[in-house]
């Protein structure tokens, strides 16, 4: 028997064959063709366990599924035959055609449809919940869980998606290459988020954060094969997945507890992926774009390539997030950067920088802030400050697994 | 020893549970292939899902399935071979089928015809 699928395969194919399938049979139809799917893989999963699975799997779940669509639109008398021609094209051609054309008929299929999630009249929040329930395949509350938010929230966001494009559905079918290139930076931002989500929240187990991760990279690196995704900002978007992606097995220890990047080991890094972001970041380097995701990737390729902490290249870093504040400006930008200050010029010269700036509510309602308030200070010898504020940052900490790290960072006894 | 047959109907809950997701399905069927490795030797005949529609026959009359309660289904079968009650037990006891805290598994012994 072959049990040989790919990881995945159930959450990557919803996604593929919603993609494909909607767009074959128009966007009004969206809400039947995820039943449609959702049923097929059942299928799937009942047939497989008692005959093992196919050679074709691939082939099989579009076909149960193209079937299942079918016959979803003839109980609704919404026969089309046009329609049907387009689906029964498969059925004369032998499974492994059916097999090689999906791959390539499913690239440009999502690619398309990362464009459409990414309209200019969708709010990015609800883009970033349409992505992830449709190309991912996670349900509501997978999604609800990964970002924090209620499923009633995450509902919203998707409907909203769903019924804007469901309404404009004539609109969908006619998206012309420039209407690509003008929202390849909204694609890119959503591929950036689906990756920082996963990568950022210390709140969850290692596996669902580098699934995420995996997802995020998955899809910018089919955008970055085709001809429209061939453009600087998003070979420097893939270069940074693969430079963080690379820290990754070094950030936690054995009893699952974060380590700060001077504990780590770095010959945990992952060398292949190190230099995958090298490769990408050499082609992001040609011409005169500069985006956020170089500035960024230039930041984790000195931290990737720095064989100690103490021979990081600060000076360099430092540089990098003040071209990273003018692309994109940002007070927790500002705060790390006053953290490899720090590192380079002296606690002083960091504390200094931080202390100069206007610091918004948000970012001093974040432990963050605090932590590094009551590192600087006490590296500066005044440690009623530094005190002070690792209490503020201890009492703020989201997890018992951040407030741990904290406490052996800045030395409080709790 | 002899191995003797069992026949092993599943039961579930009636009712619509909400679908499993896709992450939630790969998981199940990881589950799934990794017991079915695991008692290869034990598994006789894989069995199928049973259909939800079902009737009684009686000399006196036909009545409507379900059989057992309202509240559950028979929602598959399975057959398979072990030397002892124990053992089948054992083997249905890890079956991903009985993962879920609602369903059961009723196991039988099937008799076999005395050797002519």
């Amino acid at each position: 028997m072959n049990n040989n699928l790919v990881e995945h395969f159930f959450r990557h194919e919803y996604g593929h064959l919603v993609a494909v399938l909607t767009q074959k049979v128009g966007f009004s139809h969206i809400q039947d063709v995820e039943d449609a799917v959702q049923n097929a893989l059942i299928t799937a999963l009942e047939s497989w366990k008692h005959k093992g699975t196919p050679d074709k799997p691939h082939a099989w779940i579009y076909r149960v599924a193209s079937n299942n669509i079918i016959g979803t639109l003839r109980q609704n008398n919404r026969r089309s035959e046009i329609l049907e021609q387009k689906l029964d094209a498969t059925e004369s051609i032998d499974e492994t055609d059916i097999e090689s054309m999906l791959s390539n008929e499913f690239k440009d299929g999502i690619l398309n449809w990362l464009f459409i999630c990414c309209h200019p009249s969708i709010p990015i929040e609800s883009q970033l919940v349409f992505a992830l329930k449709t190309l991912c395949g996670f349900s509501i509350k997978e999604i609800a869980i990964r970002l924090f938010i209620s499923e009633a929230n995450v509902y919203k966001r998707y409907s909203r998606a769903r019924t804007y494009l469901k309404n404009h559905s004539n609109e969908l079918s006619q998206l012309k290459r420039i209407d690509h290139s003008i929202r390849l930076s909204a694609v890119n931002k959503v591929l950036y988020l689906i990756f920082t989500e996963g990568y950022l929240s210390s709140h969850l187990e290692h596996s669902i954060r580098s699934e995420m991760c995996e997802d995020a990279m998955r899809l910018t690196t089919i955008l970055v094969d085709n001809p429209v995704g061939k453009v600087p900002e998003s070979f420097a978007l893939l270069a940074l997945m693969h430079l963080h992606i690379a820290r990754l097995p070094a950030r936690v220890n054995n009893n699952n507890e974060l380590l700060l990047l001077e504990q780590q080991d770095r010959g945990l890094w992952d060398q292949n992926h190190i230099h995958q972001g090298l490769h990408w970041l050499s082609h992001a380097s040609v011409g005169d774009d500069f985006s956020r995701y170089h500035a960024e990737a230039g930041i984790a390729i000195e931290h990737c390539l720095a064989p100690t902490f103490n021979q990081t290249r600060w000076d360099k870093i430092v540089k990098c997030y003040d071209l990273l504040e003018k692309t994109s400006p940002s007070a927790l930008h500002r705060l790390n950067k006053s953290v490899a200050l720090a590192q380079w010029q002296g606690s002083e010269v960091g504390l200094t920088e931080l202390n100069k700036q206007n610091t918004p509510q948000w970012l001093l309602d974040s432990y963050q802030y605090h932590a590094v308030q009551s590192d600087l200070n006490r590296r500066c010898g005044n440690i009623k400050q530094a005190e002070i504020s690792a209490q503020i940052a201890m009492e703020m900490a989201p997890t018992p697994a951040i407030r741990k790290s904290l406490s052996s960072r800045l030395k409080v006894n709790c | 020893m002899t191995m003797k047959k069992y026949l092993c109907v599943v039961r579930s809950p009636s009712g619509k549970c909400s679908p499993p997701s896709p992450s939630q399905m790969e998981e199940m069927y990881a589950k799934f292939n990794a017991w079915k490795d695991k008692f290869e030797a034990n598994i006789f005949d894989m069995g199928s899902k049973l259909g939800d529609a079902g009737k009684v026959v009686s000399q006196a009359k036909t009545l409507d399935g379900p059989f057992v309660e309202v509240k559950e289904i028979i929602g598959g079968y399975m057959i398979i071979e072990a030397e002892s009650m124990e053992k089948a037990i054992e083997v249905v006891k890890e079956s991903p089928g009985v993962g879920s805290p609602e369903s059961s598994v009723e196991i039988r012994e099937m008799m076999q015809p005395p050797m002519e």
